[in-house]
């Protein structure tokens, strides 16, 4: 007999300052601890404290998840005020777990009691009260609400009472607070009526090869993780939403192994060292956000046209200009693939999941080093936040030194910094390196690194600039594209990238079930294109559907551009991920076109 | 047809309110009709609770109507909402949790709660009451197979939850007091017959009153039965559960203040309308002006109380029409030696 799956979201909602984050926090690490599979994904405003909406979702699943669902199970509400228009978003006979009274005069519909819906079930605790008598203190709803919904669903206090232990553990007595909060909230769910329509069901064992582990994290901690796992040396960067915790967590890390990191002045100098890090040999990176990617796209040049290898994490937001600096977006796919000046074509890769970004962050300093070209990493603030249970392998993946030393022949008065060579990769030395003097230059070069204009000339290295980077469709151990669903010809393709893939492949498996005929791509790879597979996919694709959260359709482009087909294009740019239902609406709308196709065809 | 900006707010989603609520959508199609209760479920029929002790313990089992009915027919119910006061000047409900709810017509169908005496209320911990759906869960949870209750008082809820025990194996001890066959008035010489038909019905029947009342209540010690109702004259009887049923206490307590003429219950007229305009009452909560026994008087059994909703429903949009008892009240005995009450029929 299958075992009962689960499959549960909960959603938090409170105002900046609330503890909603951090709820959420303590709850999704304890269900990845149980060895449930998780997503999660927390929404929170520009502002510290005491304005804006904070909002931490998770999906907690014992089977493969890859988005969020448009419904949560649960919500649990720390401030009705925000809370409340997402009341709709709970679905039937889920609960709504809510602040039983309030210190300030309402009007009517001021409680969140007024929203609930006849087929949602409301629980109405003390929060406040239960707070204050517990801790002394009413800071601690937050873990009230934790304790009344672990006791609700039948989870066991121990586990969470010990990861509380765990996570203040240099400071115990706001473990023993919190604790004391946490078992309020559980002993008052033990007289309530229990939510039976939400049940965590038993953890499958799944296999795990040995020696991996199995953690949970955010995207830009996955990155960490592969900076770290690939050997980074030096880390330049300015703090930015969502970037910033790239290098506050690298920071952490980086002086344990040796490295070195240092917060610049601005995005300009970040660029310009990790430009100049990897000039000197370094396995060098940087991150930041669209606006200061805008900065850095100057020095991208330099590092392009010297060939010196170097990696951006870009995670996107709302834009253009501050934008909106807390939301999503995946907007900044054309800066990264053509922004700056002259031509200057650099490898551009996009994870779609954290797990994606840990591998992508780890062989981007091998692609860099290889093809000796800046490399720019896309993420985005989705990604960046959204936390996954990852397996991780267990050796890191990643392969060191990937430059092309010269052979001994190759050095002294004959050494060739830019050679033309047959692979239009050329012998790299760094400085210091004995007979092989070492050149890097911003203006048009010969071979040997001298400046130089002519015709011919610039027609070489800008071919052998371009040229080179087709070798990077082939970098080993690399997920460039992959297609996943039906195999064979099908009615609907959805072509997917970076973190929006997760919702295509949700749509996907929904319209399959509904036995529409569908599979989905996502394409890792976007810069140099990998036209011959995804071509191939479209030869298969009656239809080809193209979503992104961005107006412009900016892959859509890029991929026409390349494969010089059309395709059907959905833009949303809600500042939040893209809804399931708005793709799977629009692959049922593209699958009845792709029937009449069929019929008009057959007559 | 109602106008869209009357808000008519009921009070309570037992059988009076819920009728109630059903009764004023199908009159006013497009009034706005809003149902508080203290419950956090929909409408169940706490007739059917007993149901807990023949298996069935899903909520959903017990709904009178489901969700879709009251989003359907536009009838918003609050759940644990608890009302605070009743400002009838202001035409205005204030919430426990300091929410105000205008409102141009009130009907008051809040219902009864348990009452226990008070020389036994320090003693409440230690009661299973059965009168929610949450109730007759802890219940049903508490007492083992083929356990063995002890009923107190003995009202007829309380013998009807005895039927089923006794019918579902279970051992029933009813320690009678005034309250046995309540709301049924029984007169002294029926009552020894009346308990006898209950013994023949499979209880073991303690007269209370001859026993000098109950002393105490205790929870058994470690190895011993769960609980322990000591009597005045001594005896004792040992059981899993101790269950109260005294009769029910109108829950009026946020009327107070409110400006309407309150009694035990809310007193209205026979058009069920209390003395403010504004303000009904329906339900073991209110007592009805009655010109035969020229005094107010509760009503009590399902369908009397179905009836006052609907009745008070109508007079709330434009009819006036006075209240008509519908309920057979009178307990009798059947030929098999057994007791049989009409307040039993609630279908």
């Amino acid at each position: 007999m299958k075992a009962m799956s689960t499959d549960i979201q909960i959603a938090i909602c409170g105002s900046a300052g609330d503890g909603t984050i951090a709820a959420g926090e303590i709850l999704r690490n304890v269900m990845a601890g149980l060895g449930y599979k998780v997503i999660a994904f927390d929404v929170y405003p520009p502002e510290i404290r005491g304005f804006g909406k904070c909002i931490a979702r998770m999906r907690v699943t014992t089977e493969q998840a890859y988005s969020l669902k448009p419904q949560s199970d649960v919500l649990i509400s720390l401030d009705d005020s925000h809370a409340i228009p997402h009341v709709g978003e709970v679905r039937d006979y889920g609960a709504v777990i809510y602040e039983r009274g309030s210190i300030v005069q309402l009007a009517e519909g001021g409680h969140i009691s007024a929203h609930v819906r006849p087929a949602q079930l409301p629980y109405a605790v003390p929060l406040r009260e239960l707070s204050e008598k517990s801790t002394s203190s009413n800071r601690s709803r937050n873990i009230v609400a934790l304790g009344f919904l672990a006791g609700l669903c039948g989870l066991q206090e121990d586990t969470f009472l010990n990861a509380l232990s765990r996570k203040f553990k240099k400071k115990p007595e706001v473990a023993e607070s919190a604790q004391s909060a946490f078992r309020a909230g559980y002993a008052e769910s033990a007289d309530t009526f229990k939510l039976d329509d939400v049940v965590f069901g038993p953890v499958p064992k799944a296999p795990v090869a040995a020696g991996s582990a199995v953690e949970m994290m955010n995207g830009n901690a996955a990155v960490v993780r592969g900076c770290l796992d690939a050997g980074i040396e030096n880390y330049f960067g300015y703090p930015i939403t969502p970037a910033t915790s790239i290098m506050e967590r690298l920071a952490l890390e980086m002086p344990k192994r040796g490295a070195r990191l240092l917060q610049t002045e601005d995005e300009i100098a970040a660029i310009s060292a990790t430009v100049g890090a990897g000039f000197a040999g370094a396995r060098a990176a940087t991150a930041t956000s669209g606006p200061g990617f805008s900065l850095m796209t100057e020095m991208l040049g330099l590092g392009v046209i010297a060939e010196v290898p170097c990696v951006i994490f870009v995670s996107q937001r709302g834009g253009p200009s501050t934008g909106m600096p807390t939301k999503t977006e995946q907007s900044d796919l054309h800066i990264a693939v053509y922004g700056g000046h002259g031509d200057a074509q650099r490898i551009v890769i996009a994870p779609t999941n954290v797990e994606g970004c840990y591998r992508c962050a780890g062989k981007a300093f091998e692609m860099a080093e290889r093809y000796q070209t800046p490399v720019v990493v896309l993420l985005d603030l989705y990604l960046s936040n959204r936390y996954e249970t990852v397996v991780f392998p267990a050796r890191p993946p990643f392969a060191p030194n990937q430059s092309k030393a010269p052979e001994k022949d190759q050095l002294g008065d004959a050494y060739r910094r830019y050679a033309l060579t047959g692979d239009l990769i050329s012998p790299r030395t760094v400085p210091g390196d004995k007979d092989g003097m070492y050149v890097a230059t911003g203006l048009e070069h010969n071979e040997l690194g001298r400046p130089n204009d002519q015709p011919q000339n610039h027609e070489a290295q800008s071919r052998k600039r371009h040229e080179k980077l087709k070798a990077a469709l082939a970098h080993p151990d690399f997920t460039h594209y992959k297609r996943f669903g039906e195999e064979g010809a099908v009615d609907v393709g959805i072509i997917g990238w970076g973190s929006n893939f997760g919702e295509c492949l949700e749509a996907m498996i929904k319209a399959r079930a509904e036995g529409i005929r569908c599979a989905a791509m996502k394409v890792v790879m976007i810069s140099p294109f990998p036209v011959a597979g995804v071509t191939g996919f479209m030869d298969q694709c009656r239809e080809v559907l193209v979503p992104e959260v961005n107006y412009e359709g900016q892959f859509a482009n890029v991929l026409q551009a390349n494969v010089g087909r059309p395709v059907a294009r959905l833009n949303r740019v809600p500042g939040a991920p893209m809804a399931v239902g708005d793709i799977l609406e629009e692959v049922r709308r593209l699958a009845a076109r792709a029937r009449r196709g069929h019929e008009k065809a057959a007559a | 047809m109602g106008n869209p900006s009357r808000h008519h707010i009921v009070i309570g989603s037992g059988v009076a309110g819920s009728q109630a609520a059903a009764t004023l959508r199908e009159r006013e199609p497009d009034s706005r009709i809003s149902i508080l209760t203290l419950s956090s479920l929909l409408f169940y029929n706490r007739y059917d609770l007993p149901k807990v002790f023949r298996g069935v313990r899903d909520w959903r089992e017990f709904l009178v109507q489901s969700p879709e009915y009251y989003e359907n027919n536009r009838i918003g119910v609050r759940r644990l909402n608890r009302v605070a006061a009743v400002d009838s000047a202001r035409r205005v409900i204030v919430l426990d949790h300091k929410e105000e709810v205008a409102f141009d017509t009130l009907l008051v169908a809040s219902g009864g709660r348990g009452y226990v005496p008070e020389e036994l209320t320090d003693y409440r911990a230690l009661m299973h009451p059965f009168s929610s759906y949450t109730e007759a869960l802890r219940t049903a949870n508490a007492l083992p197979e083929g356990g063995h209750a002890i009923l107190l008082g003995g009202d007829m809820i309380g013998l009807d939850l005895a039927r089923t025990l006794i019918d579902t194996g279970h051992q029933v001890t009813l320690i009678a007091d005034d309250h046995a066959f309540w709301p049924h008035e029984v007169e002294d010489a029926e009552r020894a017959g009346f308990l006898a038909a209950l013994d023949h019905m499979g209880m073991r029947v303690i007269d209370g009153r001859a026993a000098g009342g109950i002393a105490a209540v205790e929870a058994g010690a470690k190895g011993l039965s769960a609980r322990r109702v000591a009597l005045a004259d001594g005896s004792e009887v040992r059981g899993d559960v101790v269950m109260p049923f005294f009769g029910l206490t109108p829950s009026v307590e946020f009327m107070l203040g409110s400006g309407v003429d309150i009694e035990r219950g809310l007193l209205v007229t026979p058009g069920l309308r209390t003395t403010d305009e504004a303000i009904w009452a329906a339900g073991d909560v209110c007592q009805i002006w009655s010109d035969e026994v020229h005094r107010y008087r509760f009503f009590y059994g399902w369908k009397n109380v179905r009836a006052m909703g609907e009745l008070a429903a109508r007079n709330m949009t434009g009819a006036d029409d006075p209240w008509v008892s519908v309920q057979d009240e009178h307990l009798r005995l059947t030929p098999e030696g057994a007791i049989h009450s009409p307040f039993w029929e609630y279908q």
